[in-house]
């Protein structure tokens, strides 16, 4: 990859939610070039997966600093990895793989935490019922969410979050694609359940 | 069944994927990690390198006392077999650790002292990182002089050339602008050249 090239890639936003580079041409190129030691190349990755990750680490986890723990773990461990890497898997759900396994070793440390992190852009408008009613339901989604078993929280934030299609959620988790399914399945069912009744809990 | 793309689905899915806010100093001790790692990676295959020099060394010598032996035991008309064995250990422990040692010896006295100065009057914290180090933030940590405002810190470096640079409060990485700027900067981050010269 020529210098000039890497130099336009790394030229993202590097303290917001960058996206991830565009086509799979593109993310090709730039795990080839850092494959071969470019570490412009590396950081550019980090640069556009970084916010992915830490979404991802933060549902799984509910914890700012465990999750961010994860992904910095994450993406040492795909320096170290990247020269096994084979070019016929895809990346990202190869970079998931990891970082469910971090997020899942993680998990395992710090069973269940009562701290829930709030993120996206709600404004800031204290006495506003609307702030308070979108608070309040994130609070809610995310409590929900953690009462999901593990395996059922991964599949359902990789399926309907992270968008990766069921072939790639086998990839990540090693799991097959009828399990994933049905793990994707029972999380809807039991959050659609939980959701419902504190919708209507708190509409009473 | 319900479908997976119903009401309540899409706004659960809604209110997760917007993405989290990214703390830059965060992202930055990812990129410090990494190359902390490189800099392992690359230690461990310079440590690897040698470990087969010197035993290729001390195989060739093994080798030569060998053959040396075969070729003398042949010369006597012996049978090589006791020859052979201790030749095989006498040299092995002799000439290449000693030249080791010697090689360490002389490195632990060429070390030299190296003042690094920044000034950073409003840092809380200053570290400087280099291939010394392993690019590690927390292995040289930064005085500060309360009343100039400089941080400063001496390393005991070999001679030779190192690349450095400054961390800032843990999240800014800085370049020394007192010193020539390395071309090869580590994961697009600034480094400055340090050269140590010879004893």
């Amino acid at each position: 990859m020529s210098r000039l090239r890497s130099l336009q890639l790394i030229k993202t936003d590097s303290t917001t939610d960058a996206p991830a580079p565009g086509s799979a041409a593109e993310r090709s190129v730039l795990v080839r070039a850092a494959q071969q030691g470019d570490v412009r190349a590396f950081a550019a990755l980090v640069d556009a997966y970084y916010a992915r990750c830490l979404r991802f680490a933060l549902h799984m986890l509910s914890n700012r600093g465990d999750a961010e723990e994860a992904v910095q773990d994450t993406f040492v461990r795909v320096y170290r990895a990247l020269p096994n890497y084979e070019e016929r898997e895809s990346f990202e759900p190869w970079l998931f793989r990891i970082l469910a396994n971090r997020c899942r070793s993680a998990g395992a440390r710090e069973r269940r935490r009562s701290e829930f992190v709030e993120f996206g852009e709600v404004p800031e408008r204290a006495n506003d019922r609307r702030h308070d009613e979108a608070i309040a339901w994130r609070e809610e989604i995310a409590r929900a969410l953690a009462s999901l078993p593990e395996e059922q929280r991964e599949a359902f934030l990789m399926r309907h979050v992270e968008d990766l299609t069921y072939d790639d959620m086998a990839v990540a988790t090693g799991a097959g694609i009828s399990a994933l399914k049905m793990r994707v399945k029972r999380a809807c069912d039991a959050l659609r359940l939980r959701l419902t009744e504190d919708d209507r809990a708190r509409r009473d | 069944m319900h479908d997976e793309t119903d009401e309540t689905l899409a706004r659960i899915a809604e209110a997760l994927r917007p993405l989290p806010d990214v703390d830059p100093a965060e992202k930055a001790r990812v990129l410090v990690a990494v190359a902390t790692e490189r800099e392992r990676i690359r230690q461990h295959r310079v440590r690897v390198a040698r470990r087969w020099k010197v035993s290729g060394a001390v195989g060739a010598v093994a080798a030569a006392g060998l053959v040396a032996a075969v070729w003398l035991s042949a010369s006597r008309g012996e049978a090589p077999a006791t020859q052979m064995a201790s030749s095989t250990t006498a040299p092995a422990s002799a000439p290449a650790p000693a030249a080791v040692d010697a090689r360490l010896a002389r490195d632990a006295k060429g070390l030299k002292a190296v003042q690094v100065v920044l000034r950073a009057p409003s840092a809380q914290r200053v570290s400087v990182v280099g291939d010394f180090n392993g690019w590690d933030s927390e292995a040289d940590a930064m005085t500060r002089d309360p009343v100039s405002g400089l941080w400063s810190h001496t390393l005991t470096l070999r001679p030779g050339r190192h690349v450095y640079a400054f961390v800032v409060d843990d999240s800014m990485w800085m370049r020394d602008p007192r010193s020539p700027e390395a071309a090869d900067e580590d994961f697009g981050r600034p480094g400055s050249v340090l050269l140590v010269g010879q004893p």
